[in-house]
């Protein structure tokens, strides 16, 4: 993980194919950059060495596995308690990203959900803290690409 | 969906770039079946695509914010000829470099949009470039201080 990598045009490339489509064959990059497929999956694995690359994954419809609501919600919080209400948060499977914040809102958070009905539940549940004075929600409309890093059926990182 | 496509799911989750004929072997099918799945759940929409995901500290943009967009009450109002605003506006930010995710929301403002930027400044001039879209009413910023995970679709570096 210490190991320094420069990101300069041939990683930049790699990571554009990649990013497009990450099964992406190592021998069409190296065509485009004019150097050997060899050195495309060896810059691949430096890269990931060196924590620049996560990972390759693949991006799925929520919707397909019944989730059918996704929705942000902003938390005001009385400051002090801010820790209490992030692990309040993180504790509920269905939301899949969750970070403090300044400016509006003290915490904002994605959740994946069945159905609005189910949203309703989350933030009930949120507000219900007594040191939450108000969550927000706005749910997302037309098509969301989701990264499943982020969003594993039935098994929520967190 | 059965259990085989749930597996080869999970699998291309973790790597995506795992091949056929290891996950077929791992199965106990062969490689042609794999394909022939994957190849299905594409056509049915289940897979929209596949990525990298990088960690964009270690590139240089450690800064993230979401942007919360309120569109003119006017514009919004769409007739068959003239589309929404709102819909204008998400063209205009998902071609905007540093913005990795893009969506209409209902709730209190109209618009979403995540950010990654080089540092604070960087994001003040997204904020602003955002601000400056044709329609925009009002912009509310969250600047995120302590996160964990990152759609990297729009993210360009």
């Amino acid at each position: 993980m210490t190991s320094k990598v420069r990101v300069d045009e041939i990683n930049i490339n790699i990571i554009r194919a990649l990013q497009k489509n990450a099964r992406a064959n190592f021998a069409g990059i190296a065509r485009d950059c004019g150097v050997s497929t060899d050195t495309i999956s060896k810059r691949f694995r430096k890269m990931k060495r060196a924590g620049v690359i996560r990972g390759t994954t693949v991006l799925l419809n929520p919707k397909s596995f019944g989730y059918n609501c996704v929705a942000s919600l902003g938390v005001d919080v009385s400051y002090p308690h801010l820790r209490e209400v992030v692990e309040l948060i993180q504790r509920i499977p269905e939301i899949v990203f969750c970070a403090t914040s300044m400016g509006k809102h003290d915490i904002f958070c994605i959740g994946v959900l069945r159905n609005v009905g189910r949203l309703s539940q989350v933030k009930d549940l949120i507000k219900g803290h007594p040191l939450v004075r108000e969550v927000t929600t706005n749910i997302w409309v037309d098509e969301i690409l989701l990264c499943p890093e982020n969003f594993e059926f039935g098994h929520p990182n967190r | 969906m059965d259990q085989t496509d749930l597996f080869i799911i999970k699998k291309l989750t973790e790597d995506a770039r795992m091949s056929f004929r290891k996950i077929a072997k791992e199965l106990g099918i062969s490689p042609d079946t794999v394909i022939n799945r994957y190849k299905a759940l594409q056509e049915k929409g289940v897979i929209r695509g596949s990525t990298v995901v990088l960690n964009p500290k270690k590139i240089g943009y450690p800064a993230m914010a979401a942007f919360m967009i309120v569109a003119s009450p006017i514009h919004i109002l769409a007739t068959e000829a003239t589309p929404a605003d709102s819909s204008l506006i998400l063209d205009k930010l998902i071609q905007m470099p540093n913005i990795i995710l893009a969506t209409k929301t209902v709730g209190d403002h109209d618009l979403l949009a995540i950010g990654v930027a080089r540092d604070f400044e960087h994001l003040i001039k997204i904020g602003d470039d955002i601000a400056n879209i044709p329609g925009v009413k009002d912009l509310r910023v969250s600047f995120w201080v302590e996160k964990a995970g990152l759609c990297p679709k729009y993210f360009i570096i």
